[in-house]
Order: structure tokens, then sequence, then C-alpha cells
């Protein structure tokens, strides 16, 4: 008899991009291989990666390419997952289950700790959910950072037929990628703070609203929801709790949770001026909680082990871990989960592991398009959102991009420019005029004929978006911009007309 | 066409009615969103003509005209960036003979960019259709583009 022989590996479709889809086809047929498709450990410049069990738990191969199933088959050359530096030096606990299961296997998500914070969730009820999330001072992953306890409560007290829990699946910050791993790798972990969302705030119908670029996680998530639904989950207190996934239509501002509830009604996806702020009056009118994924995942662990756990975790005013999501010309690329604290330094030498072969280091976006540059010199500063704070930046979603010395900061800083002129909803004017005029003058300037005027009206442009726009788009979208001019004047200069 | 759009329409009807629903139902199956069916779907949701061409205006994904056979759809975040995705749609531009929203002669692609694809750590990235590819070289985009016919 043939010996089959495990292998795994992972069906995230960054995973696939890299080449797992190519083995996988490659491989399909092979009768001595049983392929397990398993989510990513998030280690992307490793993959193709494929593992196998060994006594001393998976061993892996790197980079795989179709050539290497033999040396697979006879076990050479592997490396224990255990000693890769990269995971190994992680905090995985909301991506704890990422290499080991297969996303939509809920036995496997239930046999790693999956549902108990939800059997706490129901068994102590909303007012000890809301305080233990107090006690975890846990804030919103999604950009702003505000303390999720608070808008539950709010929701909570507001009295109303019907109350909604809305996933922001979103994920507009170019540069970041978790929740994507999270709606492909372990749909359940979302669906679980969702419903633990329900209980506390007596909401009855549940909606997750992805991007339109993210096929594979709708597709992925719909099956959860529906595996969810025949183990008899989607249910609060005899109640159904039903969760759609709707898909965007390409709007950066629909992240925005005022305008992501215009499009979840079907409208055009401009942002509400708030108050009423969503957990006092949203979907169509009523209670709704708008959260991120990477928030709502997070949520589980807390009802499970408690909310000092939790807070124990980070720095003073932000507790817990962060997932960073490293990009650009960064040698290793890929999700990083730590706890709050370590530098930008830190993160980019022990996860990052330097440049890219034949870079040099010139500057790191922290945060997104609404995000901050910081110039090498500036590398000290500990991720958290305090810091941050204090230094003008933003954390935003976590994405952290790294450029090289071939990038021309005046094209990054037009390239900024024309991104939120194209996104502005329109609503109001110092965005939507002041994001096509700073757009104009960095075309001028990159065509050689700005002026020394340009770059001062570029700043008084700026401060007024700065403080009169009505979301953060507009709020935040000079910051890359400016920030671009303040560390790098000379390219600046040596474009403008003398 | 007209029976396509009302068995559509008949499908996606819904208390209060969800414009975008309706209209990316009607892509799903027609590839765009022909502005002569605006009325149609005006009166089949019961909402007013100026509020269905409102919201077919204002998102980038809801297409007008039908596009070429193949979306490719060049991905411009800032991980694509750092990575050369410039160079990529200008390689793009050249051998499709084709500025950037426009379809190829021959009606075979239609080319297109669109802001991150979460697929960040192994960029810069291309979309063709639903197929999304990674850590791409200007020089793989022969054998890339002849994989579609
Ligand atoms: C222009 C803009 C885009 C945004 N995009 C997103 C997004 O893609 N995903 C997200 O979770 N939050 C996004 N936000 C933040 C949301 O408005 C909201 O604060 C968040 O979804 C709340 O969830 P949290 O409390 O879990 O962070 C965006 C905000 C702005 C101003
Ligand atoms: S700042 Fe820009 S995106 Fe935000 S509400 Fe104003 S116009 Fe719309
Ligand atoms: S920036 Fe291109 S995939 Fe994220």
């Amino acid at each position: 008899m043939r010996t089959v022989t495990r292998l795994y590996l992972s069906n995230d479709t960054s995973a696939r991009a890299a080449g797992a889809g190519v083995l996988a086809d490659a491989w399909s047929e092979h009768p001595e291989v049983q392929l397990i498709r398993i989510s990513s450990r998030g280690a992307f410049y490793l993959e193709p990666m494929v593992e196998r069990d060994s006594p001393a738990g998976r061993v892996a191969w790197f980079n795989v390419t179709a050539q290497d199933l033999p040396l697979i088959l006879s076990g050479t050359d592997g490396t224990p997952v255990r000693s890769i530096p990269f995971l190994a030096q992680q905090t995985r606990v909301t991506f704890a289950n990422f290499g080991e299961t297969e996303p939509l296997a809920l036995d496997e998500y239930q046999a790693r700790g999956g549902l108990s914070g939800l059997e706490t969730a129901l068994r102590i009820g909303p007012d000890a959910i809301i305080e233990e999330l107090q006690v975890s001072q846990l804030r919103g992953r999604g950009g702003a950072a505000f303390p999720v306890w608070n808008k539950w409560k709010v929701a909570q007290q507001a009295r109303a037929d019907q109350k909604y829990v809305v996933a922001n699946a979103d994920e507009g910050d170019a540069g970041t990628y978790c929740d994507r791993m999270i709606l492909e790798g372990d749909p359940f972990r979302l669906l679980e703070g969702m419903l633990i969302c329900a209980r506390a705030i007596g909401a009855g119908r549940g909606y997750v609203y992805c991007r339109q670029e993210y096929p594979g996680a709708a597709k992925t998530l719909r099956a959860a929801i529906q595996k969810a639904d025949e183990a008899e989950l989607l249910e609060l207190d005899g109640e159904p709790f039903p969760i759609e996934v709707v898909e965007g239509a390409g709007s950066y501002v629909c992240g925005e949770e005022t305008a992501l509830l215009e499009s979840l009604e079907g409208k055009r996806g401009v942002v509400r001026a708030r108050p009423p702020y969503p957990a006092q009056s949203g979907l169509y009118g009523s209670p709704t909680i708008v959260s991120n994924v990477l928030t709502f995942a997070t949520i589980p662990n807390i009802l499970s082990r408690g909310g000092a756990w939790h807070a124990a975790l980070g720095t003073e005013r932000s507790r817990g871990t962060m997932a960073l999501q490293l990009g650009g010309r960064v040698k290793h690329p890929g999700l990083v989960e730590v706890p709050f604290g370590l530098s930008l330094h830190q993160i980019l030498e022990q996860f990052g592991g330097g440049m890219a072969p034949g870079s040099r280091f010139k500057a790191v976006q922290v945060g997104g398009p609404l995000g901050s540059l910081f110039p090498a010199s500036q590398m000290d500063i500990p991720v958290c959102y305090d810091v941050f704070a204090k230094a003008g930046a933003v954390l935003g979603h976590g994405g952290i991009v790294v450029y090289d010395h071939e990038t021309d900061m005046v094209d990054l800083a037009r390239h900024f420019m024309a991104f939120t002129a194209d996104e502005s909803c329109g609503k109001c004017t110092p965005c939507r005029i002041g994001s096509v005029r700073g757009r104009e003058i960095l075309e001028r300037i990159q065509a050689g004929s700005g002026t020394i005027e340009d770059l001062a009206l570029l700043h008084d442009l700026g401060d007024t978006m700065k403080v009169a726009s009505l979301c953060a788009l507009g709020g935040r979208a000079p910051y890359p911009v400016l920030t671009a001019i303040e560390h790098f004047p000379a390219e600046f200069r040596a474009k403008l007309r003398t | 066409m007209r029976e396509q759009v009302k068995s559509v329409l008949a499908r996606v009807r819904s208390k209060p009615p969800n414009i975008l629903k309706a209209l990316l139902a009607l892509q799903e199956r027609l590839g765009h969103v022909p502005t002569e069916a605006v009325s149609e779907i005006a009166s089949a949701l019961g909402v007013t003509t100026a509020q269905v061409a409102g919201v077919l205006s204002y998102y980038p994904d809801v297409r007008l005209t039908a596009p070429g056979r193949h979306l490719i759809r060049v991905c411009m975040g800032e991980s694509c960036y750092a990575n050369g995705c410039g160079r990529l749609l200008r390689e793009l531009q050249d051998r499709l003979r084709v500025d950037v929203g426009e379809t190829a002669a021959g009606g075979k692609f239609t080319l297109d960019t669109m802001s991150c694809a979460g697929n960040c750590a192994v960029s810069p990235t291309v979309m063709i259709d639903r197929d999304l590819y990674g850590r791409l070289l200007p020089s793989q985009l022969d054998t890339l583009l002849e994989r579609y016919k």
C-alpha cells in the first residue's frame, strides 16, 4: 500500500497570488499527497509555504515550486515552524489559529477555544459583557481608536424596536490586509465577535460590509455564515440573528461609518454629519454598532480570558496587541501581531528583516492614505495610539509601507492628493475643492512650473482641510503630503521654477 | 436585454428598496448597467430616476459601458506604488495601446486601476477578472496576457 502524506498549503488570496494555487493544481491528482488548505501564517515572504506534521510539530518548506515535492515527501531540508524568528517573536492571540486550521472547519475552531467567549457572554449577560470590555480597555482597530465599551453602552441603553451590528470589512487603507486574512482565514472569530456584540446591545440583525476587491473573502465568509447557521449558532435568546454579507462598489469613503451605512441602505456613500452617532441612530435610523473586523475578532478572547488579561498587554493607553501589516520595500512583508509599544525601528528590523535586496531606506508610511511619513531620524517612535497622536500621526488600521531610495517624493505627494480628489464624497468644500487644488499645485510642481508660493499655498490649503473638513478623509489627507514636504524639502525645491 | 433587466429587478425588490444592490445585481448579470435601464430600475424599485442616476454615478465600480472580455486592474495602492506599479501600468498601456478605462481594439481587454487589493505583502498586484497576481515583473506580462483568450 502506498503511504499518503498530509501536506498543509495555505488557501489565502495572497498565498495563492504568490503561487500556492499553482502548487495545488500541480499536486491535486498526486496519489501520495493529501492537501489540506489552511489559512496563512502571514509570513508572506515565505509563501508559497508547504508544511507537514512531525513529532516535534509542523515542519515547513519555503517559496516552494512544484518540483520540490520529492524533497518534501522525503522530509529533507524542512524548517520547524517554531523556529522561524518572524513568527516565534510574535504574540499571536487574535491570529493564533493562522496556519493551523482549515478556515471553514467549525470543529477545529471550537477545539482551539473558539466559541468559549460567546458562551461566557451568553452566561454573564449584557451589563457584565460591557464591563469586561471596559476593563480590557480595548479601542477600535478601524482607525479612530474609540473605546469599544463606550460605544456599546450607548447602543445598549438606546430604546428601539430594532438594533443592528455591522462589521466594517471595507479595509480601504492601502497597505492593510489583516481584515482580509480574518475573513478568509478565521471567519468564525468575526462571527463570534458580532454575536457577542448583538447579545450585549440586544441587536436582531447583522451585516458585514465587504469591499468589492475581496471576492475570495466574501465567498469564504458566506460559507462560514451558512455553516454557523446549520450549527444553530446564529440565534440569541431563541430568536434568529441573521448575518448578511453586502459587497461595496469601490468607494474609499464608504469605509467611514456613516457613509458605510448610507451605502448599506443602497444610497450614495456620502458622509452623514454627527451627532447623532450610529450607536444612537444608524442603519435605517436604528441604534447600530459599526466596528472593524479586527475589533470584532479581538473580542472573543477578551470574553473567554477576561478583560484584565487583555489590559495586561501593551502600553498605558494602548492595551492589547496590534496586527501590523508590513508592505512596500521591506525584506519580510507580512502580518506581525505584537503588543503595542515596540518602536518602528524594532518592527522593521526584527520582523521586517531590513530592506529588500537592492533597496536603501527612504521613508515609512504608517496608517494608510491618512497617515504620515516618517524619515530615518524618527524611527524610535513607539507604535501606540498616544505617542502617535502626540506626534500628529495615526496608527490607522496598522499598515506600514516602506519606501526605498528610488521613490520620488513629489510624485508620491501628487499620488496622495490625486487619491483624495478621486475619493472625496463631495459633502464639504474644503475637501472637495481643496484636494483638487492640491493636486493641481503638485502637478504644477512636478511639471517644473511651480513656485515657492505654491509650497506656501499647499501648507495653507492643508491647514484649512485639517480644521474645516467634516470627516477624517479631508481632515487627514494633508498629512502624508505635508510630511513628505517637511522631511524631503530639497526634492520639492529642486523642482521649483526659479 | 429588457427581459433580463426585468427578471433581475424582480429578484432584488426589497422593502425599503436598495438601489445599489439592484445596480450591482444588474451588473453581475449584464457586465454593466445600461443607462437606458434607469427609468425601468426606478419604477421597479419605486424611487425616482434622479435617485437611481445619483447612485449610478457615485460608485467607481458600477460600469455604464460593457467592458472587454477580460478586465485588467492594476493596483495603485501604496505598497504596490513602492514596488513599481507605475511601471507595470505604463507597460500595459503600451502593450494594449489603451489608456486607463479604455478597451483595447478587438474588445479583449479593458484596462483599469484599483486601490488596494489586500495583496500588499506580495505586491505589485494585478487583478484580471477575479484572479489575482502578485510579485509581478513587467517581463512577466506577456506570458500572463497570453493565458487569456
Ligand atoms: C475616509 C475614512 C475611511 C475609513 N475606512 C475604514 C475602513 O475601511 N475600515 C474600518 O474599519 N474603518 C474605517 N474608517 C473608520 C470608521 O469610520 C469607523 O471609525 C470604524 O469602522 C469603527 O470601528 P472600530 O471602532 O472598530 O475602529 C474610515 C474612516 C474614514 C474617515
Ligand atoms: S471631508 Fe471629504 S470625504 Fe469627508 S465628508 Fe467632507 S467631502 Fe466627504
Ligand atoms: S497596495 Fe496594492 S495590494 Fe495593497
